[in-house]
This record gives structure tokens, C-alpha cells and sequence, in this order.
């Protein structure tokens, strides 16, 4: 791979290269790796308090009694975040995709709007539906009060995973129309004639041109949904709190176990146990999205 | 993960196969009005809740308990000049310029300085070099090691400490320079050799305009990470002095958790130097999220 280097001294692009590297090393690499190192210690978020070996203590900690329900919990609500936004993204993203991919007049605009949320972040999208789903005078309860019902939202147990999951869509959907589209516009028009001369109707046309062509872009879109919504807790943290069992998701208790789930008090927890459930939830996130990948490209071997 | 995408380039709009499902003799009038009834339902679902907003921003807190869901009768912009002035957004914004700026100024450049040669084949391994940077960006989260990393290095608590963690976000930006610096012809790299141009000029004065797309991109999709995170901003800068405009606004609503009209003008606030920015950088970030999922 290596080619012939034409310039004068190789010591300038080692220099700007290592800076780079060093940098991404320290501040990336290696909290991220020593995240695995940490949960086999019993550190705690003050410095100067010795830090021991535990061995597998804090995992463990995660399977005993007193924890195990809330682990589980907090499991259960990941899991259920990350296949249904997962898979709802990837539907809703397709149909509008197809959709905004007809000859719509001002279609670059419709796909700018369904973009922008990505620019808005976590903060201003929490807010404005928290404004929407405000149980007293908002929208969504007056809309229900015509019902004759009410509801609390947010504040409801059985209904706060689901709103949020629609809140993470509302802004994740953009990222994936965009990919589709891209994919759609891809496809050669001659397919479509030949299916059209082969005397498909657009559901046949979707379903053996549309879909197989694009299953690339549905590949990417999986493995970025996957990782996604089970990475994400910023949105989640914004509309119900870190500490909410309803909402609990495994992100958000390695906040609440290392830092309390107030910001400037991480004195008495026990981080090496959040590193602990860090680990548990990457492995998580890691073996679904790999046995994703490997079934989509299973998939786009046989299409 | 090589996914095998190949987009065309959003900057390039798709004139090829502009019509391939309605064809161009026999447009059935009825099928396109329902593709346009069903488009603007898609953005009426995302116009509404931002119209919403205004309308609420507007609202006196009179007018909003007397109304709080219809459309303003006495709109005022009472509520923005009180937010600014209570909610501190002049300092949080200039944490957050300063932050944003920093940490993705240092990442592009991260991504710009490794990608060139690992590009290019200059440094040895140019194969595992792509792979790390693939690595980077499936990275897990690292909320504990980070803090205690800062913390041990004297460096929590402190704005250097912060941007230094997000410069090293650097997501797809290394992938998507490696990539659109092979359009950069060798020859030139050769050429300028052969004139003497040393490597750092030829890099930062030759190679940065010609892939100034690709930086811009780069440069965007790090600064909308770093001006949207929270939670470390959470954890590494408790004070409050030191906060970006997320935890601001977070903060903002913690305080004034029942006046909607003036939560709903500091949202606005925070959200309109967004927007105004997206209409105008909008091809850039598109053109970006296709460069990752190329690759990723």
C-alpha cells in the first residue's frame, strides 16, 4: 500500500500525524478501552482515594439481588428502545423516502425540514415537546380533553418510554430519509422500464426493484439505528430525567451510578460498578448490531 | 463495515432519475395530489411543533393561562428580552461558540493531518490506518473514564479539559477526508515536490483548498455534536460560569418550569441562530451524513 514519499524530509508529516494520533489516543482510545480496565476496580469519583482491584465484584453487583431488578429494568427498556425506534425509523424513513423521491415540486426543501432536528439538538427538541405534551394547557391535552381524557405524558409511568421513542424518531428520521434518498436516486431508471415492460405494478416494482436495490441503504440505516438508539440518552435524560425508572435505559443508569444523576456530587458512587454496566450495555449494543450486520449481508448476498 | 453505498452526491441533485415511478407522458393528476397531501403531512409533522413554538413564545402569561393552546392575539416580545436577560444566554453562547469552535477546529484538523497520509500511503499499515479510523467511530460511551481522566490530569472543571474530550470526537470526519483526498491528484503532490514546496506548506496551502468541501463537512458534523452535547458537559464543567448553552437552557428550565411563554421564547432563542445557520449549510451536512454512511 505504502507509496513513494516525493517530499523533502518525512519529519513534518510525523509530527502532524502523531499530534493527531496522540490526541485521539488519550482523549478517545483510551477512556473508551479503559472503561474495561475501571470496571474491575473499585474507583470512586474523588481522586486521592486509593483505588483497588475487585476482580468481577461490580459484574456481579449487577446480578445480585439488590441491583438486579433495576439492571433489568433498565435492560428491558434499552432493548425495547432500540428494536422499535430501530425498526420504525427504517419503515417510516423508507415510505417518506419514496415519497419525497416522486417529482414533487420543492422536494429539496421537504428533505431539508425532515433534516433539521439534527441540527437542533436534544436541548431545543426536548423542550418543544415538552411544551407539546404539557399535561396542563398543552396541545396534546387539549386535544385528548375534547375526548373527555387526560393524561399526564412524561409524567406517566406506562406512557413515557413511548413518547420518548416518538421523540427520538421525530429527530433521528431525517438522517435516515436522507440515506434512502440517496440510495433511491441511485437505482437505474432502466430497471423500472424493464419491470414496467415485464408488467409490474408499483407494488411489485417496489417490493422486487426497490427494496433489493436498495439494500445497501438499508443495511447502513440498521447498523446507524442500531447504534443509535442504543447509544442515545442525551434526549431521553432532557425529557424525563436520569433517574426515572419508566425511562431507565442502560446509558443513562452509568450516569446515575457514577455521578448521582446531579451534576458536581460523584463522591460517593462507585464508578467502577457504572464502568461495570458500561461494559455490559457495549457488549449489548455490540452483538445486536454484529448479528444485524451479518443477517443483512446474508440478505444482500441472496437479493 | 464497507457498506456499499454509492449516493449520488447530494450537492449534484439527482437529475437522472428524477421521474422513475410517475412517468413523464401520463401524469395521473389524482395520484399526484395524494403525493402532495401525504408530503405535506410529513411537514406539517415537523413545521408544526416549531410553529407551535413561536406561537407560545409570543404569548404573554395572561394570554397563555387564559389560552394556552390558540393562535396569539396580542403577540409580545416581552418574553425574549426577559429570557435573555434572566436566563444569562450571553455567556452560555460565548462557552459555546468558544467550545464548538475549538474542539471541532482541532478535530477537523485531527482528521485533516491523518487522513492526508494515510490517504495518500505515506505512512506504513495505510490499511490498518482506516481501520482505527472506523474504530473511532463506533466508540464506546466513556462518560466515567473521561472524567476521571480529566480529573487525574488536573484538567475537570476547566474549558481546556473539556474541548480536548470533544476535539477527539472526531466521528466520521478522519473516514470522510481519507476518502476525498484521493481526488486530489499525486501528480500534484509529486510536482510540488520536485519544486521544492516542503510537506507542511504543500498540506496546509495546496491540499486544504482543494478539499475544502470535505473539511467544511467534517468541521459541521463535529460542531453540531459538540454544540448539542450535554451530559458531559454535565459531568466535566460544574461550574456554572463555564456552561455551554444546552446546559443553559436546561438549567432555564429547571427554574421557570411553569412560565411556557418565556421557556418557550429562551427556547427560540437557542434555536434560531441554529436554523438560520442550517438554511444556509444545509448541502454541506447532507453531502456528510452520505460521506458516513458510504463508509461506515
Amino acid at each position: 500500500m505504502s507509496s513513494y514519499y516525493p517530499f523533502p524530509r518525512k519529519t513534518p508529516m510525523r509530527v502532524t500525524f502523531l499530534s493527531g494520533l496522540t490526541l485521539l489516543t488519550a482523549f478517545g482510545l483510551v477512556p473508551a478501552i479503559g472503561v474495561v480496565v475501571l470496571s474491575f476496580t473499585d474507583i470512586r469519583g474523588l481522586p486521592g482515594i486509593p483505588v483497588r482491584w475487585v476482580g468481577v465484584e461490580n459484574y456481579l453487583d449487577i446480578v445480585s439481588p439488590a441491583h438486579f431488578g433495576d439492571n433489568l429494568n433498565a435492560i428491558k427498556n434499552t432493548l425495547i428502545f432500540g428494536v422499535v425506534t430501530t425498526v420504525a425509523q427504517i419503515a417510516l424513513a423508507l415510505a417518506i423516502a419514496v415519497l419525497f423521491n416522486q417529482r414533487l415540486r420543492g422536494r429539496n426543501l421537504y428533505r431539508a425540514i425532515v433534516f433539521m432536528p439534527t441540527v437542533l439538538g436534544v436541548t431545543v427538541i426536548g423542550l418543544i415537546w415538552s411544551l407539546i405534551f404539557n399535561p396542563s394547557g398543552g396541545p396534546a391535552a387539549g386535544l385528548l380533553a375534547r375526548l373527555g381524557r387526560d393524561s399526564a405524558f412524561f409524567g406517566d409511568p406506562q406512557l413515557a418510554l413511548g413518547l420518548v421513542m416518538f421523540v427520538q424518531l421525530w429527530s433521528v428520521l431525517g438522517i435516515s430519509v436522507v440515506i434512502f434518498l440517496a440510495g433511491l436516486q441511485a437505482i437505474p431508471v432502466e430497471l423500472y422500464e424493464v419491470a414496467g415492460i415485464d408488467g409490474a405494478n408499483a407494488g411489485q416494482k417496489f417490493r422486487h426493484v426497490t427494496v433489493p436495490m436498495l439494500a445497501p441503504s438499508i443495511t447502513a440505516n440498521v447498523l446507524l439505528g442500531i447504534v443509535s438508539a442504543l447509544q442515545s440518552y442525551q434526549l431521553t435524560y432532557v425529557l424525563t430525567g436520569a433517574n426515572n425508572p419508566a425511562t431507565q435505559l442502560l446509558s443513562l443508569l452509568v450516569y446515575v451510578q457514577g455521578f448521582g444523576g446531579v451534576a458536581g456530587s460523584p463522591v460517593s458512587q462507585s464508578q467502577g460498578y457504572a464502568s461495570a454496566i458500561s461494559v455490559v450495555q457495549f457488549l449489548i449494543v455490540g452483538a445486536i448490531a454484529v448479528t444485524a450486520l451479518l443477517y443483512l449481508r446474508k440478505r444482500e448476498a441472496r437479493l | 463495515m464497507s457498506t456499499a453505498l454509492t449516493p449520488a452526491p447530494a450537492t449534484s441533485p439527482d437529475r437522472r432519475v428524477q421521474d422513475q415511478v410517475v412517468p413523464r407522458r401520463s401524469p395521473r393528476r389524482g395520484r399526484h395530489t395524494v403525493w402532495y397531501l401525504l408530503a405535506s403531512v410529513v411537514v406539517l409533522f415537523y413545521v408544526l411543533p416549531l410553529a407551535y413554538l413561536v406561537n407560545t413564545a409570543l404569548k404573554s402569561n395572561a394570554e397563555f393561562s387564559r389560552n394556552p393552546i390558540g393562535l396569539v392575539s396580542d403577540p409580545r416580545l416581552g418574553n425574549f428580552v426577559e429570557a435573555w436577560q434572566q436566563g444569562g444566554f450571553a455567556g452560555y453562547t460565548l462557552n459555546s461558540l468558544l467550545y464548538t469552535v475549538a474542539a471541532a477546529g482541532i478535530g477537523t484538523f485531527i482528521a485533516l493531518v491523518m487522513a492526508f497520509p494515510v490517504s495518500r500511503g505515506y505512512v506504513r499499515g495505510s490499511r490498518w490506518w482506516t481501520a482505527f479510523f472506523v474504530v473511532v467511530l463506533f466508540l464506546p460511551n466513556a462518560i466515567i473514564t473521561q472524567f476521571q481522566l480529566l480529573l487525574r490530569l488536573d484538567l475537570y472543571n476547566t474549558r481546556l479539559g473539556y474541548i480536548l474530550i470533544m476535539a477527539a470526537g472526531v466521528g466520521v470526519g478522519p473516514l470522510l477526508m481519507n476518502g476525498y483526498i484521493k481526488s486530489v491528484p499525486v501528480e500534484l503532490d509529486e510536482a510540488a515536490a520536485l519544486d521544492g514546496i516542503g510537506y507542511w506548506r504543500y498540506l496546509f496551502t495546496f491540499v486544504v483548498p482543494l478539499v475544502k468541501p470535505a473539511l467544511a463537512t467534517t468541521f459541521l458534523l463535529q460542531a453540531i455534536w459538540v454544540w448539542n452535547e450535554i451530559i458531559l458537559a454535565t459531568i466535566l464543567l460544574p461550574d456554572q460560569t463555564k456552561a455551554p448553552l444546552t446546559l443553559g437552557l436546561l438549567n432555564f428550565q429547571g427554574t421557570y418550569s411553569n412560565q411556557w411563554g418565556l421557556l418557550a421564547a429562551a427556547t427560540m432563542i437557542v434555536a434560531t441562530p441554529l436554523i438560520v445557520a442550517y438554511l444556509f449549510l444545509q448541502r454541506f451536512l447532507v453531502s456528510g451524513v452520505l460521506g458516513g454512511a458510504v463508509k461506515g
